[in-house]
Order: structure tokens, then sequence, then C-alpha cells
């Protein structure tokens, strides 16, 4: 499983340092038996402090005491992000809000965003996953790291940024959006690791062309790529264009952020799950069951160190196969699969979790609009582009391009600011959607790579 | 004094335009002119048609979206000066002039912000304005 690849050609991954040996190349009984551990703890603190939990867990009859394996896990109730969105904002908090030291939160289904909140010692788990991978790709406390993520609400900014410090590399916080000042930024300040989503650090490579930029002597020698995941055919193209080395990072909010797993430089496209802070599960979407190692499934995780908003089996969506095989890296953490595809229908567009039920609700609370819509999603100007197709209902029509231009720019706003990403609306004829019986397909991606 | 004009909102692909055209052609309406234009994904399509009234509804029907709208329809004698001439007494009233096109002969269609200035503005002067009547009343001569 997995492809082994000559080493990348700037970094010799045997030489890297491996941040926490002691567990990232332990036995794999070893793992297991701190993750047993930690599941007891953590399942006991959950239920005492998190009534949605104890209700369930009471309605379903199992109580702690009764997890004694990790196989024991299978008798917890799965975890969605319905969970969250109805106990919004603060109702699966296991600790007071004043232990509470940083709050993130990301894209609901629908209306209210996914809120979590981390206590001290969750940033301090954040912050060593985040370490882990950042150095298994070859960062060190000599980089310079300019990020290209939004700092703000959504995880990957703030996530990254506190784990390069704790590696010691210089942070330079630029944020997202500008390309051109990522590239004088990258010139003037010596930048040598970029952080991103492959998308956009594609757009930055070619913008970077256009301007004369010369990548192959610039500074830059890694790129840490999250957000959404990174095609190889992409990741190839950015690495010979960009003169760089690149490596996926993934994980979700709901159960931390990004740092759940992370590509060492052994094997690419795979990634080290971080075993002793999340337990993880592979299974079959429609039933729940696990799957046999190696099997495509749902992965499904267990943070086994979250203090202020603990999940119980979280439901990724995300599908992905795993092996146990130790890796030429040295490391016997379990490897992933990078995630290709989802079993719901969450689109990742630059970054950002799409859900077409989103726009459905926009659409639906704009009268002069028919409830039909089409979602495309292409990238053949480089960046992800998602556009829209609305009907207009004959009444909203007049005579004005003024009114009709207006008109698409409101639509275009509303679906902004529920969507956090500005789409292009583009405006059909009444009837011009084609209706079909039973399952609508709104969604048409034709992204390349 | 104004005439009936039909917008359509049109999308911009082949065979849309066609549609509404045949439209037309099944009510048995004759078009006196008409205006397109390269607005982008869609257009807003211009008719004026000898029955206004038959031909918004016969549209409504069909499921376009479609609108009447009052606009001026001046009659203008075939000599260089003429076009000059009206836009001229439209700038002088501080009238503006939102789009305009021609019809058959020497007609055009005027849309202007104020129509009711427009009128007053064209009433000093020998330019002559039509109505529904004289546009469905029109004798078209064939081109050689």
């Amino acid at each position: 499983m997995g492809t082994p690849m000559p080493s990348c050609e700037h970094i010799d991954f045997s030489k890297l340092p491996i941040y926490k040996p002691d567990v990232e190349c332990t036995s794999r009984e070893r793992i297991r038996a701190i993750q047993l551990a930690k599941l007891i703890d953590q399942v006991g603190y959950t239920y005492d402090r998190v009534a949605w939990y104890r209700d369930q867990m009471d309605e379903m009859h199992v109580k702690p005491s009764d997890i004694k394996t990790l196989d024991d896990v299978r008798k917890l109730p799965f975890t969605d992000k319905s969970a969250l969105r109805l106990t919004f904002p603060f109702g699966m908090f296991a600790t007071p809000l004043d232990e509470i030291v940083e709050m993130h939160a990301s894209s609901g289904t629908t209306g209210k965003p996914i809120v979590v909140g981390y206590t001290k010692e969750d940033m301090d788990v954040w912050s060593e996953c985040i370490a882990r991978l950042a150095q298994m790709a070859g960062v060190t406390a000599g980089d310079r790291v300019q990020m290209a993520f939004g700092y703000g609400m959504f995880t990957g900014g703030f996530g990254l940024h506190y784990g390069i410090l704790r590696i010691g590399g210089m942070m330079i916080p630029a944020g997202s959006g500008n390309t051109e000042r990522h590239i004088q930024m990258i010139e003037d300040y010596g930048t040598t690791v970029l952080i991103a989503t492959p998308s956009y650090a594609m757009h930055i490579c070619e913008v970077g062309e256009k301007l004369g930029f010369d990548w192959a002597a610039s500074t830059l020698q890694i790129g840490l790529f999250g957000g959404e995941p990174c095609p190889p055919g992409l990741k190839a193209e950015i690495e010979a264009r960009m003169h760089i080395t690149c490596t996926d990072n993934y994980g979700l909010t709901e159960v931390m952020g990004p740092g759940v797993s992370g590509e060492c430089l052994a094997h690419r496209d795979q990634q080290h799950i971080a075993e002793d802070h999340f337990l993880w599960e592979v299974v079959d979407p429609q039933t729940g069951e696990p799957v046999a190692e190696g099997e495509m499934g749902e992965l499904v995780l267990t943070p086994l160190d979250k203090r202020g908003i603990p999940v119980l089996r979280y439901r990724t969506h995300d599908l992905t196969r795993v092996t146990t095989e130790p890796c030429e890296c040295g490391r016997t953490l379990v490897r992933m699969d990078k995630v290709r595809s989802r079993s719901d229908d969450m689109l990742i567009i630059r970054g950002t979790n799409i859900f077409p039920s989103q726009v459905e609700d926009v659409i639906a609370n704009i009268p002069s609009l028919s409830p039909q819509y089409r979602m495309i999603v292409d990238n053949d100007e480089g960046l992800d582009r998602l556009t829209i197709e609305v009907e207009i209902h004959p009444d909203v029509f007049s005579d004005s391009f003024e009114d009709m231009n207006q008109f698409t720019h409101d639509v275009t706003a509303k679906l902004q600011s529920v969507l956090l990403l500005r789409p292009v609306v583009k405006l059909l004829e009444p009837g011009s959607i084609e209706r079909t019986l039973g399952k609508a397909k709104h969604v048409d991606d034709r992204r390349r790579g | 004094m104004s005439i009936s004009q039909i917008s359509v909102f049109v999308e911009s692909k082949p065979g849309h335009l066609g549609n509404v055209l045949e439209g037309f052609e099944s009510a048995n309406l004759s078009v006196r002119g008409f205006s397109a234009a390269d607005t982008g994904g869609y257009g807003i399509v211009r008719f004026v048609v000898d029955k206004p009234e038959e031909a918004l509804a016969h549209l409504r029907e069909r499921g376009f979206a479609v609108r009447l709208t009052k606009v001026l329809c001046v009659k203008l004698h075939d000599k260089p000066g003429e076009l000059a001439s009206v836009l001229r007494v439209m700038a002088q009233a501080q009238v503006n002039v939102v789009y305009c096109y021609s019809l058959v002969s020497t007609y055009i269609v005027l849309a202007v912000n104020d129509i009711a200035r427009a009128e007053k503005a064209l009433a000093d002067t020998s330019l002559e304005l039509i109505d529904d009547d004289e546009i469905a009343a029109l004798p078209v001569r064939q081109a050689l």
C-alpha cells in the first residue's frame, strides 16, 4: 500500500528528527495500550460532564465502565455534525467557559456554524500534533514560515501558527489574499515554508511566473498543505514548478483542527495519524460496522484527550483506508490514505466546506427565484470557482439592466454571507433547469487534477 | 403619447431567442422592430409588435419572463440630421435616453428616464410621435 518513492530531492527524510520518537516509533502494542488507557478516561470524563452524551449512553444502556477494550468503543454512540448544531453554541462543552482559552468555528450544513472550544491542555495537544507533522515535513527551528491561510474562525490559520511556534520556527502571519504581496514577502523576508491550500499555492506559483519571479532561485523549500486534499498530479506540478517539497496534513474542526494526521516524506499521499491523541475507526458508511484493514471506509475519530469539547466516534464522512505496516521513516503510527472522496455531498472549494443544502436554504428564502439551482465548480482559471445558476421568477424581471444587475448582486451577497465564499451567480430563464424525478443532481464538479 | 414595448429575459444561448420568435409566429404576430445586445449570460431583448397585449399574454403562457414597458416611438423623415435633431431635443430638455433602437422604415424607439418631460420637449418640434394603433396599422413596404 502506498508507493515507496525515492526521498525528495531536497530533503532526506532519514535524516529528519522525529518529534516524539518514544510515541511515534513505539510498538503497536504500546500505542494500543496508550489509546485504551486514554479512552477509558475520556469516556468517563465525557459521560460525567456532557449531558448530550450521558443521555445518549443512558438510552443505549452503556456505562463508562463497559469500556474495557478498544473494541468496546463500538458500544458508544456515533456523533455527527447535527449534534454540534443542535447544541449550538456551547451545549457540548465539558468545561465552564472561563476554562476555554480559544474558540473556533467552521461551517455547518445549514444556518449555524459548528463551534469548538479549547482549554489550555487542548491547545497544548494541538500545537504538539502540528509540531510533529511539520517536523515530519522537514520544517526546523531555522525556518521562516509564511501563512497563506486566513487567520480567523477557521482552525487552519491559528492551528498551524501555534504548531510552528512550538518547533521554534519564525511565523510570518501574512494571512490570505493579495497574492502579489505574498510573493514580495517571500522575496523580502526569505520565506522558506509556505502554508496554504494546494490550489492557492498553485495560484501563487502561476502569478509568480507571470511576474517573472524565479521559483528555482527563491528561498522557498517546503509547502505545508491543508484545508482540502491535494490531488497527486497537482502536488507533482507544484513541486516541479515551485522547486519545493510539499506535504499534506489532515484534520477537522470538530475533533481539533489540522493535526490529526500528516504526511511523512517516505510514502507520498499517505498520512500518519497521531494515534496517541486520536482513536481511529474505518467503518462501512451504511452499516457503521468496521471494515478490514486496507479496505476503504468512512473515517471515524475519537479524540482521546479533549477537555473543552469532547466528541466520541465522530463521523468525518471522509473515505479512506489504513495500514499499520511500519513506515520507512521509522514511525509505527498508522498511515491513512489521502482522502479523495466523501460519503456525503460536502464540497471543499478554496479550502472552504460548502454544502448544497446551504445554497438550497438561501434560494428558498428568495421568493423571486424558483427553488431550482445548479452548482458548477471548475478550476479553469487556476483557482476553484463556484458558479450558482438560479432561475428567475417572471415577477422579478425588469426592463432595466441596472435593476437586474442589482438583483444579481443582492443574491450573490446573500449566498456569500452564508457560504463565506463569493460565487458567480448566473440568472437563468424560468424553467431552464431540468426537473428530475427522484434525487436531483445539483452539483457539477468539473475541476481538473 | 407612447407605445407598448415587449421586453423578454433571454439567456444568451443558441436557440433561446428563436424560442421567443416562434412564440410570436404561433400567435400570428408581426414584429415591427427589435433590439438584442451582448450583455453577458443573458439579455433583455426588446420587441415592438403589432399586438403587444396579445404578445404579452402569449409569452407569459409559455413561461417566459416578459414585461410591457412604455417607450416613445418617433417617426423621422428620411433626411440627414433627423436623428441628430431628436437627440438634441432630448439633451436640451435634460432627458436621458436610456436605450434606443430603430424599427421598420424611419421609426425609432426612445426609452427615456422621464417620458412626460420628453413628450413635452417634443411637442414644441415638428417631430412626430406615434401610438400603438399606428404601430399596428403600419403598412410595410418590401425592400427592393
